[in-house]
């Protein structure tokens, strides 16, 4: 017979193995007709080969399933991920803040009892129904209750109860019979039988180092089915439950991520028996998220096992952060240590957190993130300090010529297409920290969209937007982290909304349309000055004086050791075209001589001043040094701004700018985005144009 | 004496063994083809694995009208599987003869063996079977 020589075992595909196994028979000459098709050794080698692949198929699989980087199904992946002691997370509810006012009370003090209803307003064409999580008891003054600051989370309230009956549940594991529940908001009581309703309230398990046997906890795991289940302990890590007992859970299924922006809301329920309820919203619903997908449990497990729950490095915080059990989805987290600060702050840990849904955290939710994610497994001498990020927003203006005998679309559409394709390319390459912006990207994202557009050409500004302190006057600093565009005829600095001020000649008088520019001059003042010669025997400091066709500028000198190290500019001045320092002997100095300095006139720093049209139509300016534009480091400053009012219903200003650069970049903390909500961040317009 | 060299050989698919040793039974040269050759006429389209061209529709063929035209069809089917899937037999005549009584058809097949200068012939009653 054959020699063993010929057989090969790494094929899988049917054919490949049949070949093989005709390679093998081409070695013996008993049976010789297994190139035939009709022959009977064929048949019998079609039935061999077909084993051989399914064999092989299903152990592939099976291979497959047995590693967390190759597994594709979910229960698998989740299986693995309990290895590295690390429960994926479930949808979790948005959460949104209500004032709730109940008039004509005639109680002295009122409940607003746990799973009280909402119903948003329609978000994409649902309404969502919102509930309280927790009782709130106020006193009532003057016939009305007033709740403030209520938290209502999206979902609907359910409750499952289960016997303990260990013949046939012995590892007493019970499944939470719905796939959304948000695991976060479940709440669990063991109820001592069906006929004795005292009850006991068990936590979940969260430090297994420190569990008796009395603790009263339960574990919270993903079962194969992609159901939730919950376990209790054994005796030894947490208390045993016994028969008879009965098991009450209770949770919120949710939407997810769908309901988030839901910002008005109308009360379902009547309160103690009282209708008559006014319901304001504070802040709009967000920080809800779907169920873990299958990626994000292969890439977050294994960091969740590296971290082991643990604050030291600067992915253990990222990692803890992400997966809090606070309900808070954040879109990016970035941390740094404070000695990379500038000036560095050494003993702190900078954490620069952006939520799901929303811009910033409220102070709660930071003090919660502190408190309960990080401080609990943080080194004891390192402070976390949350920082809101820095957001650069990007206005866009794009032009797109398209030939329409290359496309059955109308302009309209592409221009509606065009707008959605920029702010998915803002989503998706945007929206988080040490992120770039870049034109060719933005081209071609457009371009991409569709193929009867021939070219196309944009714009940029660079704004950001605040919220001036409108009862007294303040310094604001805005950073826009690149170089700026000089104007020169016209400013290339802009604000809006209007905003009022009170006239400082008549301050009862109020000024209406007051807007923000940069005084469009061609020359400005001193930027630096540096030393060509130290000079020596300085016993005093020597008066520095500019001289040259501007005005204003003024600068003192630092001597060490009798030489001058420094000239540090005070004013830069404005109106220069050019410059020269004269060093002279303060008065009681005989001996100092030989410094010498020379200026550097870069037009680095502009003049912000605030305008407004007279009822005459005469544009007219309010004050000529509002504040100072930094082009090179990209700075606004505006000194003592205080204006009367904005007209925005939120207070909002906007300071846009243009940029020197088409490459925009985020750092630390800041994060460059499209505002999602304002209209004209992306702005189309599309021309038609012959290609040829 | 010099052993004869024997130059197909095959399995049986009856599986039957052979009286001397036990050992199964093998088909050799004409035998061997004229066995395929019956495999391909009674296998149908999609009836081996991952390979659905090979075989013939003669059943479903067999339930059709009994007539001179489907004989021809007939006909024309097995010489099509044979010059498909048997390269060592050259089809020289194939002829389907309708028997109205036992509702099938006598079938001649007649082709030639590589290797061998006389023709090789096949008869057949093709009958319906349920």
């Amino acid at each position: 017979m054959a020699a063993n020589s010929s057989v090969q075992f790494t094929e899988l595909d049917f054919d490949n193995i049949k070949t093989n196994l005709k390679t093998f028979l081409q070695s013996q000459d008993t049976l010789k007709d297994y190139n035939y098709e009709g022959s009977a050794l064929s048949v019998l080698l079609d039935v061999l080969a077909y084993n051989t692949q399914y064999q092989a198929f299903y152990l592939n699989q099976v291979a497959n399933e047995m590693f967390l980087d190759s597994a594709l199904q979910r229960s698998s992946v989740v299986s693995h991920a309990k290895l590295l002691n690390y429960t994926p997370k479930s949808a979790i509810a948005p959460a949104a803040t209500v004032n709730v006012t109940v008039n004509q009370v005639s109680d002295s003090s009122l409940t607003l009892p746990a799973y009280t209803n909402f119903l948003s307003e329609s978000v994409d064409g649902t309404n969502y129904n919102f509930l309280t999580v927790t009782d709130t008891t106020v006193n009532v003054v003057a016939n009305t209750a007033t709740f403030n600051n209520v938290t209502i989370k999206e979902g609907t309230y359910a409750t499952s109860t289960f016997t303990v009956d260990k013949s046939t549940n012995p590892k007493y594991t019970f499944q939470i019979p719905n796939a959304n529940v948000d695991t976060t908001t479940i709440q669990v009581k063991v109820q001592q039988s069906l006929s004795n309703t005292s009850y006991v309230v068990y936590n979940l398990a969260s430090n297994y180092l420190t569990l008796g046997p009395t603790d009263n906890v339960y574990f919270l795991q993903e079962g194969l089915t992609g159901y939730y289940e919950i376990y209790f302990g054994d005796g030894i890590l947490g208390s045993q439950l016994t028969d008879g007992n009965v098991v009450k859970v209770s949770y919120l299924v949710t939407n997810g991520s769908a309901a988030a922006g839901a910002n008005s809301f109308v009360l379902m329920d009547s309160i103690s028996g009282y209708s008559n309820t006014i319901t304001n919203s504070i802040t709009y619903a967000s920080h809800g998220g779907d169920k873990e997908s299958i990626d994000s449990i292969k890439y977050q497990a294994p960091k969740s096992f590296s971290a082991q729950n643990r604050a030291v490095t600067k992915n253990d915080y990222i990692t803890l952060i992400q997966q809090n059990k606070l309900g808070i989805n954040f879109d990016a987290v970035n941390v740094w240590g404070g000695e990379e600060n500038n000036p560095p702050v050494y003993g702190q840990v900078f954490v620069c957190l952006k939520p799901s849904g929303s811009y910033t955290l409220t102070q709660t939710q930071k003090k919660l993130i502190v408190d309960q994610v990080i401080k609990p497994v943080s080194v004891l001498t390192v402070t976390p300090t949350i920082v809101d990020p820095d957001y650069t927003y990007i206005q866009l203006t794009v032009n797109v010529y398209y030939d329409p005998a290359l496309t059955t679309l109308t302009s309209a559409q592409i221009q509606t297409g065009v707008s959605g394709a920029i702010s998915n390319f803002a989503k998706s390459s945007l929206n988080t920290f040490n992120s770039n912006f870049n034109a060719y990207d933005l081209l071609s994202a457009v371009q991409k969209y569709d193929t009867s557009i021939i070219t196309s050409e944009y714009t940029m500004q660079l704004q950001k937007k605040f919220y001036p302190i409108l009862t007294n006057t303040e310094t604001y600093n805005l950073y826009y982290n690149t170089p700026l565009e000089r104007g020169i005829l016209l400013s290339g600095v802009n604000s809006s909304p209007a905003m009022q001020f009170r006239d400082p000649s008549n301050l009862s008088n109020i000024l209406e349309g007051v807007y923000l520019q940069e005084v469009p001059t061609t020359t400005s003042g001193i930027s630096s000055i540096s030393v060509t010669n130290p000079g020596f025997n300085y016993k005093a400091t020597p008066i520095v004086t500019i001289l040259g066709d501007g005005t204003g500028a003024s600068a003192h000198a630092v001597i060490v050791n009798g030489s001058i190290s420094s000239i540090v500019v005070d004013n830069p001045g404005s109106g220069y075209t050019s410059a020269i320092v004269n060093i002279t002997n303060a008065s009681n100095d005989t001996i100092g001589s030989g410094g010498a300095a020379s200026v550097t006139l870069t037009g680095q720093i502009g003049t912000i001043e605030t305008y407004y049209y007279s009822s005459a139509g005469v544009k007219t300016i309010l004050n000529s040094n509002a504040g100072t534009i930094d082009y090179t480091n990209g700075i606004i400053t505006l000194n003592n701004f205080g204006p009367y009012n904005i007209d925005n219903p939120l207070g909002q200003l906007t300071v846009s700018v243009k940029p020197t650069t088409s490459i925009i970049s985020s750092t630390y903390d800041g994060i460059i985005t499209v505002d999602p909500f304002d209209s004209n961040a992306i702005i189309v317009n599309v021309i038609a144009k012959k290609s040829r | 004496m010099a052993n004869i060299t024997k130059v197909f050989s095959d399995i049986d698919l009856t599986f039957t063994r052979k009286p001397a040793g036990g050992d199964i039974a093998l088909s050799y040269d004409s035998q061997a083809v004229i066995r395929s050759v019956r495999n391909l006429i009674q296998t149908n389209h999609y009836e081996r694995l991952f390979n659905p061209d090979l075989g013939s529709s003669i059943s479903s063929l067999l339930f059709e009208n009994i007539s001179p035209l489907t004989g021809a069809i007939l006909e024309r089917e097995i010489q099509n599987v044979i010059e498909n899937y048997e390269p060592r037999a050259k089809v020289s005549s194939v002829v389907a003869t309708p028997d109205y009584d036992h509702n099938g058809y006598n079938v001649a097949i007649t082709f030639f063996i590589q290797n061998l200068t006389s023709p090789t012939t096949i008869s057949v009653i093709l009958q319906r079977n349920r």
